[in-house]
């Protein structure tokens, strides 16, 4: 099978799942007609609904091209991004899902707009949610331009463009019913796929993963069992460990998932749904990446993508034939347009909601107006998408990915955590804190070497890390708690007492 | 009562961070420990990366089910 050969099966699959998921937003844009429905489908998700879809959003190009790429290229330091993406899991269930069904409406910006000052919380967290999100963005689009050159032959920017296209006509029409239903179908699909791809590499194996993890061993060394080769650096590693952990409760089309449910006890459910396919699918992983990592082998991978993320559908290919390999690659389309769409709709919610409603209109805006503006976002969006995927060609995604979740980690996570559980939170530390947190988690990405050496071309870089988490989410919770014990703010002190009630029982009574 | 709940939504995240700092600590500064083989094809670094899994669903399940069955029901009475 030759790399950017177009052939029917795969085609087929393809104009099949885009079909399948056109038809649902037709029917999903019927019932779209309120901001309301736009944002939160209505708030009529179910529990296990939620929970696919939660875990559809997070299943991204990352997780199932970028890992499989990762461990196929590097071994077992692929495995700390499986590792560290799901214990993230169990941190946004203890510490932030309830609280935050209990006090928000569309973006998580409202957990702390509710007990601080209105408009500059609005703004940062609007400047943090929308860098995650452009970072976020460039990740689905490089993977997108990649499947869809290898499989139609098509030119990357011809795809990327195509991507954009087709993901503005969900999230523009369909809105969060549409999305949710496409993560729906997408994260039913892509677990399907992985294990029945997982058990056919086995099946040459014995079904035994200790004889493919050794004959992997016996084939590249002893060292793609170890850790070593990708994170050399132990304070790297820490860096890196700490952004994957915290970043995912700092992820605003994760979080505002949690809106789409009924109350606090199906946000719980739905966490736990998730966690367990998402856990489940990440196991899968070690399978396709040491599967790629023998089967294919390393030479032929890095040839058709220098970043590896071509791996898993290479190896549907290679052990299931060309139809299989149509299936993967469209499963695997299906998931990046399914998270760009989240994505997206998260930052119209963003623009829309937090700044154009609450800052630029104070407050006073009727529905339909912002429907309207976050339309328009979403056009922006999307563009802004389609030009970014261009500009990053050639990165591994899961790496990208990673530098996300570090800006989540710095810019949001703080805030939202000790706006939940710290009452002397004021307005002026929320702000400083989301501010430091991006900038200094934008400017150490910037100076890391995977900017200056890598990009660049220069000698060396100032700032050794390539992921910047340990370094900027101490630095943001640091700023968040100096500025507010410097300038004590009574008042909002009061407001936290007032909202507690709230906050953990969801009532006001 | 919602103490309880932050009680046991605290403790249940530092086991997690717990776990996985350590796993994250020896990948970080003990690299040939779980480099070393159990059996072949089977290095230790891949049985904790398995564990650390595990521990998230088993943490995960524990408090979904604590919630379920305490919290709420006596927060159902509260109200």
């Amino acid at each position: 099978m030759i790399a950017g050969e177009a052939n029917t099966v795969a085609i087929g699959f393809f104009v099949g799942f885009i079909v399948l998921s056109l038809a649902i937003t037709v029917w999903a844009a019927r019932r779209t007609r309120t901001a309301d429905h736009f944002y939160t489908a209505g708030g009529g998700v179910t529990a296990l609904q939620n929970g696919l879809a939660l875990a559809g959003d997070f299943m991204s190009a990352a997780s199932f091209l970028g890992i499989a790429g990762l461990v196929a290229l590097s071994g077992f330091d692929g495995l700390i991004y499986s590792v560290g993406w799901l214990v993230g899991w169990p941190v946004v269930m203890f510490l932030i899902a309830e609280p935050l069904r209990n006090l928000g409406r569309y973006t998580f910006a409202d957990v702390v707009a509710a007990r601080l000052r209105q408009k500059p919380i609005r703004v940062a967290s609007a400047v943090g949610s929308l860098a995650v999100i452009a970072f976020y963005l460039i990740a689905q689009m490089v993977g997108a331009g990649n499947l869809i050159r290898l499989l139609f032959g098509l030119p990357y920017e011809a795809a990327v463009v195509i991507v954009g296209g087709v993901m503005l006509a969900y999230v523009l029409f369909g809105g969060m019913m549409a999305t949710t239903w496409v993560q729906i179908v997408k994260a039913v699909l892509l677990l399907g796929g992985a294990t029945l791809l997982a058990l056919l590499v086995l099946a040459r194996f014995g079904f035994n993963p200790l004889a493919l993890f050794a004959e992997a061993a016996r084939m590249y060394g002893d060292g793609v069992l170890a850790p070593g080769r990708l994170v050399t650096d132990p304070v790297d590693a820490i860096s890196l460990g700490l952004a994957l952990m915290l970043g995912t409760a700092g992820l605003p089309h994760i979080l505002m998932r949690f809106y789409t449910v009924r109350d606090a006890r199906t946000a719980r459910s739905s966490v736990g749904y998730a966690t367990a396919c998402i856990g489940f699918f990440y196991l899968l992983t070690f399978i396709l990446g040491f599967g790629a990592m023998v089967i294919i082998g390393r030479p032929a991978i890095m040839k058709v993508d220098a970043g590896g993320n071509m791996a898993a559908p290479l190896l549907a290919a290679a052990v299931g034939g060309t139809g299989f390999f149509g299936f993967i690659s469209a499963v695997a389309f299906a998931t990046i347009l399914a998270v760009v769409a989240g994505l997206t709709l998260s930052g119209a919610a963003t623009l829309s909601h937090d700044l154009w409603v609450n800052v630029v209109r104070h407050g006073q805006s009727n529905s339909r107006e912002e429907l309207l503006v976050a339309r328009a976002a979403t056009v922006a969006l999307a563009i802004v998408a389609i030009v970014l995927g261009i500009l990053f060609k050639g990165q591994n995604v899961a790496y990208m990915v990673g530098l996300a979740f570090a800006i989540a980690a710095s810019a949001n996570f703080p805030v939202l955590v000790l706006s939940i559980f710290w009452s002397r939170l004021t307005t002026a530390g929320a702000q400083a804190s989301t501010y430091v947190g991006t900038a200094a988690a934008l400017g150490l990405i910037w100076l890391s070497p995977a900017i200056q050496i890598d990009v660049l071309k220069h000698e060396a870089a100032w700032f050794p890390l390539r992921n910047p988490g340990v370094v900027s989410i101490p630095l943001a919770f640091v700023v968040a708690i100096v500025v507010s014990l410097l300038r004590p703010v009574p008042e909002e002190v009061s407001r936290f007492h007032a909202l507690e009630r709230r906050i953990h029982l969801g009532t006001d009574a | 009562m919602a103490a309880a709940r932050w009680r046991i939504a605290l403790s249940l995240t530092v086991a997690m961070m717990a776990v996985y700092f350590g796993f994250i600590l020896l990948v970080a500064f003990d690299k040939p420990l779980l480099g070393s083989t159990i059996a072949p094809g089977l290095s230790l670094g891949i049985v904790l990366g398995v564990l650390v899994i595990v521990v998230a669903w088993v943490l995960t399940w524990v408090y979904v089910r604590w919630a379920n069955t305490h919290y709420d029901s006596r927060l159902g009475g509260l109200r």
